[in-house]
């Protein structure tokens, strides 16, 4: 792949450096505007392949509200977002679920699990 | 009429960390007295991470964190009240409170915490000109409707205010299928943390516009669109900047308000600057034996500094309701200096160490040097924000011989 140019707000802490890289699509060719060397991590990661943790909720039937917050027990590629989404459209829970219960099994063969984040119990 | 050593109004994570301290002080009785069906708050409805991240190490959800903290206090004597909606205090500590279970009860306090929380800046308090029809809505409101009640407010949306909860709610309405236009701040800086610009808007391609203002609200029944202007320094909008845009929905994310009514029935002093009851570092009011704590006091960025004020309140809540804390201390005034929009707490009063939250003026993207003076004490940041509290402890060791004023000044370096 051709160097290219890209900026990033790093968010590994709250500084949230504003950071100009020179890269070739996976590697790192030269980086500026970093106050610290954790940046270099979070950068590479970046180009490889964005990471977050997905929040969202669930529908849940027998409790006092219709829906659940659940998570991903670790990051999953932003890129996947949409399709967990929709995974997720089609899963209705039946209270009671604890607090990290697992919802999904390595959802979308990402390895993560989708996880409870409240206790709801049956009304 | 029921007696409590401690009542802790409001079980958000303010009250739940009072309620939690003031047990584990020794208040033998403690009461929390909360107006919703469960316990936590606001915490509920923000399902997303970044909570705990300093108190437990952890990335915590709002739920988890809320109940983490419940679990903890099930394990305790303290008694939790729900439904039970206060509707008067007085100066000596007479709580007046209503719920289905319990009927109208006064309970008589040795100490109270004020843990109320805040309340969002609405439609009328920055004034959007343009017609009245459904579809605006405050960003707190909405996320209660898409993470608690289960339905989407609307499915283009237009985002005034840069306020945290309105990022976070750009995202979320986002995932959940909406189309999120932009979001318009009229300052020239954002008003929420640098990582929620970053996961919540650069993630989802949302543009973020700056010195940008909605100047008119379109739609009868329904929201059919608004009106962007430009403004110019002095906020005012620029003619011939207008962009119409078409959307169903309005989020105002454009700032919290401390809740004050119960304090103010007290007769607790509040501060014109931050809203809240004018504190010493140990969260106790201008009436002896009430406390406030977390964003009642003064609105905070993190959960974290909501515990830790909540803490403190619990803590010496605890030792004035066990009579340890003395009648007659002194106090001196703390005071915004150089570039300082509001510090907290705004008295000392010589119990514990200084713990100080600052708002910055005006933003300073270069080193700076927070001085607090007397003592002295010189803390080195690398910025200075506005949107971004920052905290400074002094020890009570440096603070014993103060006589005058502390002042707390911002300074590049």
């Amino acid at each position: 792949m051709a160097v290219e140019k890209k900026h990033f707000v790093c968010v590994v802490c709250p500084v949230g450096c504003e950071i100009d890289v020179v890269h070739d699509g996976s590697e790192i060719i030269s980086m500026g505007g970093n106050k610290c060397e954790k940046s270099e991590e979070f950068v590479t990661q970046e180009l490889i392949e964005p990471m977050r943790i997905l929040t969202t909720t669930v529908r849940i039937q027998g409790s006092k509200w219709p829906v659940i917050p659940v998570r991903t027990d670790k990051a999953v590629p932003k890129r996947l977002f949409p399709r967990v989404m929709k995974r997720l459209g089609r899963t209705k829970l039946q209270a009671p679920v604890n607090m990290l219960d697992v919802v999904v099994r390595d959802v979308l063969h990402t390895g993560a699990n989708i996880i409870a984040t409240r206790t709801m119990p049956r009304e | 009429m029921m007696e409590v050593d401690v009542a802790v109004i409001g079980s958000g994570p303010a009250g739940l960390t009072a309620a939690l301290h003031a047990h584990k002080s020794g208040a033998r009785k403690v009461l929390l007295l909360e107006r919703e069906e469960e316990l936590g708050g606001i915490l509920k409805q923000c399902i997303h991470n970044g909570f705990g991240l300093e108190q437990f190490k952890q990335d915590y959800t709002g739920p988890e964190y809320a109940e983490r903290l419940i679990k903890e206090l099930e394990k305790t004597d303290v008694e939790c009240f729900l439904n039970t909606l206060v509707t008067d205090l007085s100066s000596d500590r007479v709580i007046t409170a209503l719920s289905p279970e319990h009927g109208a009860i006064e309970i008589r306090a040795k100490s109270v915490v004020l843990a109320m929380g805040c309340r969002e800046r609405t439609r009328p308090s920055v004034g959007i000109p343009g017609t009245r029809p459904a579809g605006i809505f405050t960003a707190g409101v909405a996320q209660r409707f898409v993470n608690i009640d289960g339905y989407l407010p609307g499915k283009r949306i237009v985002i005034l205010g840069s306020g945290d909860i309105g990022l976070i709610m750009a995202r979320r309405l986002t995932l959940e299928g909406a189309r999120v236009i932009g979001v318009y701040e009229i300052m020239s800086y954002p008003g929420g943390l640098k990582r929620n610009i970053v996961q919540c808007l650069n993630d989802f391609d949302i543009p973020l516009q700056l010195s940008h203002t909605v100047t008119d609200i379109r739609g009868k029944e329904r929201v059919e669109g608004v009106v962007i202007s430009k403004v110019d320094s002095n906020l005012h909008a620029v003619g011939g900047t207008e962009q119409s845009i078409e959307c169903d929905t309005l989020l105002l994310s454009v700032g919290l308000i401390p809740e004050n009514e119960l304090s103010k029935k007290a007769g607790v002093e509040l501060s014109g600057t931050t809203k809240g009851p004018v504190t010493t570092e140990i969260m106790e009011t201008s009436v002896p034996g009430i406390f406030s704590c977390g964003n009642v006091s003064t609105v905070f960025d993190l959960v974290d500094y909501v515990a830790q004020t909540g803490a403190s309140a619990g803590t010496f809540a605890a030792g004035y309701a066990s009579g340890n804390l003395g009648v007659n201390r002194q106090s001196v005034d703390v005071v915004a200096g150089e570039n300082v929009r509001l510090v907290f707490p705004q008295r000392y009063g010589f119990q514990d160490d200084l713990v100080l939250f600052i708002r910055a003026a005006e933003p300073v993207e270069k080193p700076v040097i927070i001085e607090v003076a007397p003592p002295g004490s010189k803390v080195n940041r690398l910025y200075a924000r506005p949107n971004e509290m920052l905290r400074v402890k002094v020890p009570k060791e440096k603070l014993a011989e103060v006589k005058q004023s502390i002042k707390v000044s911002i300074r590049e370096k």
